[in-house]
């Protein structure tokens, strides 16, 4: 069976970024090692939605609940946030 | 042939016996026990929930009993101390989580959003089955912790208390309720894919009755609040078990993170209870002054304001936790703004009953109650809000009061509307209405006689949680507890006379009370299939001022059309 | 068909595919399936996000102690088996993509292939579990650190096994739907089978999607 291109490459892709994220993690960067490491890891999520997940298939809905709950994840630790991150 | 003409009007003064029995219907389909638990039929889940939430209502009333008799007088001397802990434990994890939460979308949801949709059932109707077999789950775990013992933390859970020095069966109900839990998460699942993927030719989203509309912004709730509480519950249980310190501040950790995750949920969960009550009075109100509801679709994004913004507000529970000033300011602001969609709602209700036809019976009854005791449990609510009332208010029977004004005064008066508005049409039968609008009545007299002392006695600095009170709160207290008992005379009621109407109410027609609506274009009760033609909307939601719908409501009910 | 398009009325010459009562046609059933199952994996992002949420607040509460004790995970395993993780994900797509092409055979190969690996990712992960308790790194079991982050370090590993745990029941219901879902598409007509694939394919997706995460946040911490 002939191998779809966008899951090889997606997967090739995938195994880079991971080879990435860990590398970086021996460069010292101090507080940036933890951007990099939550971007990398941020690109290869996207790559898994976009193209496994086929999130911009079907109904617009999909989307909607999606990001909804990543959105209200963030509500929960943002506004906590405003507490634990100002108790004097 | 119109609705009415599917059941032969039968004059009331005939004797029993020449009353026809019930029609083929969803009832009829199958009569043993195992037909009843191994249904997917949306409206046979409903009643299975009816009676599982109507049992543990009764459960957790007989624990507000046995409190409000303790209460009666100053010295703790009907239980002890550690015995009124769990009492009031019990009260409020049962209340809250085995009937409140379920008590609207299990009960009227289940019935009543696929035919209001023009829909045969949910999207997924073995996921509903398995929703009340986890509800009856989660219940036994609650049943076993209650026999073997009971637990004293408060419905709360607070750590360290709940984590290190509680000495009752804590992790039972911990499992209880987040077996509950999965329950509701599916429930609210199957309503939101159900809404938007099954909706019948002509119903488009601003033609939804206004109750649909309220459970979907519940079942929003629920999808996005629930799987947080269930895994503090399981995070709680761990540092009981196994004693690792996330909560623990003596190794490091926050007991205010546990504060934070629980409401992040039992906050939005009290939406969960009111709004759809809400949708209830509108359904209620609509039909009992025989107008359409004033401003629509307001209504619509009101519920949808008040079902978003109920997610940033959960800290006004905390304000005198020792979280940070600045989160207190900011949990305060946002506390306020919910009230504003809340507002609208009552005034768009009061709007709707402006030159209206109004009939006073038992379903209005309990609508104009809800309206009214939302109103001051709401009002109430914006005092706890202002952080420097707050101060003073918090953990006292101000507190008590208000939710309890909302929760009972507001949502249980709602649910018995509903359970009064739809009951022709879930059972098939009419009920005695003398009986129940003085059980209306009664329910509204004894609910005030309890609470509002509580309003005074907060003020006043009476602590909540305690078996014991100073004697100078003694007269609240005899008159709250007195107010209970009438109280409880008013639940208790209608479970005689509808009870009753099951064997011999005379037999419903399709329309009892001319209501619009896409559940009242089949027969009462329906088919197995909902509707025998597949209906389609054509109309904009309550056209109640159309000249077909101009005939009274009696003249329905008695089939003389 | 486009690569990868769902297919939701059955290809001329087979018969016609099995409509549950409640939905009017294939097309509305298979939508319900796809919102439902998209609805449920955000479900999954509020649960697992507390468990996120508390290891940020842990972490900003005791940053060195939970830098020394990431460098005690093994970054050898956690690395393999995000590697081994990720290409389960390449073959649940390509399993997704042979069912809606309806290659029922080639599908079945392939969600026994994604299982297998999601069985040698646990493989690996309970091999790792057995060199943490030999390293006394198991909390309440037999836990052992370095005094000065010790209170950390029991929190990083406390969230270590309790994340890492639940990944694990999640990834193992997931074999076990890829299992089934083999056996199905060996045995039977493609039916609903593409549309059912694809579902099952979302809930992998999401189980990979977690460890993408929570491999930074528990191996990457302090390496240098």
């Amino acid at each position: 069976m002939k191998l779809p291109r966008p899951y090889v490459f997606t997967w090739l892709a995938l195994l880079t970024l991971l080879a990435m994220t860990t590398g970086s993690a021996f460069v010292p960067l101090g507080r940036f090692n933890v951007v990099v490491n939550l971007a990398i890891a941020l690109v290869k999520a996207l790559l898994v939605v976009f193209v496994f997940m086929h999130v911009r298939r079907g109904s617009p809905m999909i989307r909607v609940f999606a990001v909804a709950g990543v959105l209200w994840l963030c509500l929960l630790a943002g506004l906590s946030l405003t507490d634990l991150a100002t108790r004097g | 042939m119109t609705p009415s003409d599917l059941v032969a009007p039968v004059p009331s003064g005939a004797p029993p016996e020449a009353r026809p029995a019930l029609p083929h219907s969803y009832l009829t389909e199958g009569t043993t026990l195992r037909s009843w638990l191994t249904t997917t039929d949306h409206k046979r889940i409903a009643i299975l929930y009816a009676v599982s939430i109507t049992v543990f209502f009764f459960i957790g009333g007989a624990a507000a009993t046995f409190m409000r008799l303790e209460l009666a007088t100053p010295a703790g001397d009907v239980v002890s101390a550690e015995t009124y802990n769990k009492l009031f434990t019990m009260h409020g994890v049962i209340m809250v989580w085995f009937f409140l939460i379920p008590s609207i979308p299990a009960t009227l949801g289940n019935f009543l959003v696929p035919l209001m949709i023009g829909a045969r059932d949910l999207a997924f109707p073995r996921l509903n089955l398995a929703s009340w077999y986890l509800y009856v789950g989660g219940a036994t775990f609650t049943i076993i912790a209650m026999i073997a013992g009971g637990v004293d933390t408060g419905w709360t859970f607070y750590a360290p208390f709940s984590t290190l020095f509680s000495n009752t069966h804590v992790i039972y109900v911990l499992a209880g309720v987040f077996v509950v839990g999965f329950s509701s998460i599916l429930t609210g699942l199957n309503f939101i894919v159900t809404i938007h993927t099954m909706r019948a030719p002509g119903v488009h989203w601003f033609r939804l009755p206004l109750f649909v509309w309220a459970q979907y912004a519940t079942s929003a709730i629920l999808v996005l609040a629930t799987p947080v509480l269930a895994m503090t519950l399981i995070l709680l249980a761990l540092e009981r078990i196994a004693g690792i310190g996330i909560f623990d501040p003596a190794l490091g950790g926050d007991p205010l993170l546990f504060q934070h995750l629980f409401w992040f949920y039992s906050h939005p969960a009290v939406y969960v209870m009111v709004l759809p009550a809400m949708g209830v009075v509108s359904e209620i109100f609509a039909c009992f002054s025989r107008n359409p509801i004033f401003g629509y679709r307001t209504m619509a994004y009101a519920i949808i304001a008040i079902a978003v913004i109920g997610f940033l507000v959960w800290g006004h529970h905390m304000f005198v936790s020792g979280q940070s000033m600045y989160a207190g300011v900011a949990f305060s602001l946002l506390s306020f703004l919910v009230a504003i969609p809340s507002a609208v709602k009552v005034f768009n209700w009061t709007a709707t009953l402006w030159h209206g036809r109004i009939r006073y019976d038992a379903p209005m009854l309990y609508a104009l109650g809800f309206v009214g005791l939302f109103t001051i449990g709401g009002m109430t609510g914006l005092f706890l809000a202002a952080l420097a009332l707050d101060v003073h208010l918090t953990d006292t029977y101000f507190v008590i009061a208000h939710f309890h004004y909302i929760m009972v005064g507001g949502s249980v008066s709602a649910y018995l509307g509903g359970i009064h508005f739809w009951w022709p049409k879930i059972t098939g039968r009419l009920y005695s209405d003398r009986w129940a609008r003085f059980a209306a009545i009664l329910l509204f007299l004894g609910f005030n006689f309890t609470f509002f002392p509580q309003y005074l006695l907060g003020i006043e600095g009476m602590p909540r949680r305690y078996h014991a009170y100073p004697p100078e709160f003694q007269t609240l207290n005899v008159l709250s507890s007195a107010g209970a008992v009438i109280l409880a005379l008013g639940y208790l009621l209608p479970l005689i006379y509808l009870g009753w109407s099951l064997f011999r109410g005379r037999p419903a027609p399709a329309n009892p009370w001319n209501a619009t609506g896409l559940e009242w274009r089949t027969s009462s009760p329906p088919p197995e299939n909902n509707f025998d033609v597949r209906p389609e909307m054509t109309e904009p939601p309550y056209a109640y001022r159309e000249a077909r719908l101009g005939r009274d409501i009696v003249e329905a009910r008695e089939g003389t059309q | 068909m486009s690569a990868g398009a769902i297919a939701t009325d059955a290809p001329r010459g087979e018969p016609p595919l099995p409509v549950a009562h409640q939905f009017d046609d294939a097309a509305q059933q298979a939508d319900a399936a796809s919102l439902g199952m998209w609805l449920f994996l955000a479900t999954e992002i509020l649960f697992f996000g507390v468990l996120f949420f508390a290891y940020a607040v842990a972490r900003a509460r005791f940053p060195d102690a939970f830098a020394a004790a990431s460098r005690h995970t093994n970054l050898l395993l956690g690395t393999t088996n995000t590697a081994v993780l990720l290409t389960s994900s390449f073959t649940m797509a390509l399993a997704v993509h042979a069912a809606g092409a309806r290659r029922m055979r080639a599908a079945a190969l392939l969600l026994t292939l994604t299982a297998a690996i999601g069985v040698a990712f646990a493989a690996i992960k309970l091999t790792e579990y057995a060199l943490d308790y030999r390293g006394h790194l198991v909390p309440v079991v037999n836990f052992a650190f370095d005094p000065r982050y010790a209170q950390g370090a029991l929190l990083f590993f406390w969230l270590y096994f309790v994340t890492t745990g639940a990944h694990l029941v999640h990834l193992s219901i997931g074999v076990a739907i890829a299992l089934t879902f083999a056996w199905r598409c060996a045995r039977r007509a493609p039916g609903r089978l593409p549309e059912q694939v694809e579902t099952a394919g979302l809930y992998w997706h999401f189980v990979d999607l977690v460890w993408i995460f929570l491999y930074p946040c528990l191996y990457l911490v302090a390496r240098t």
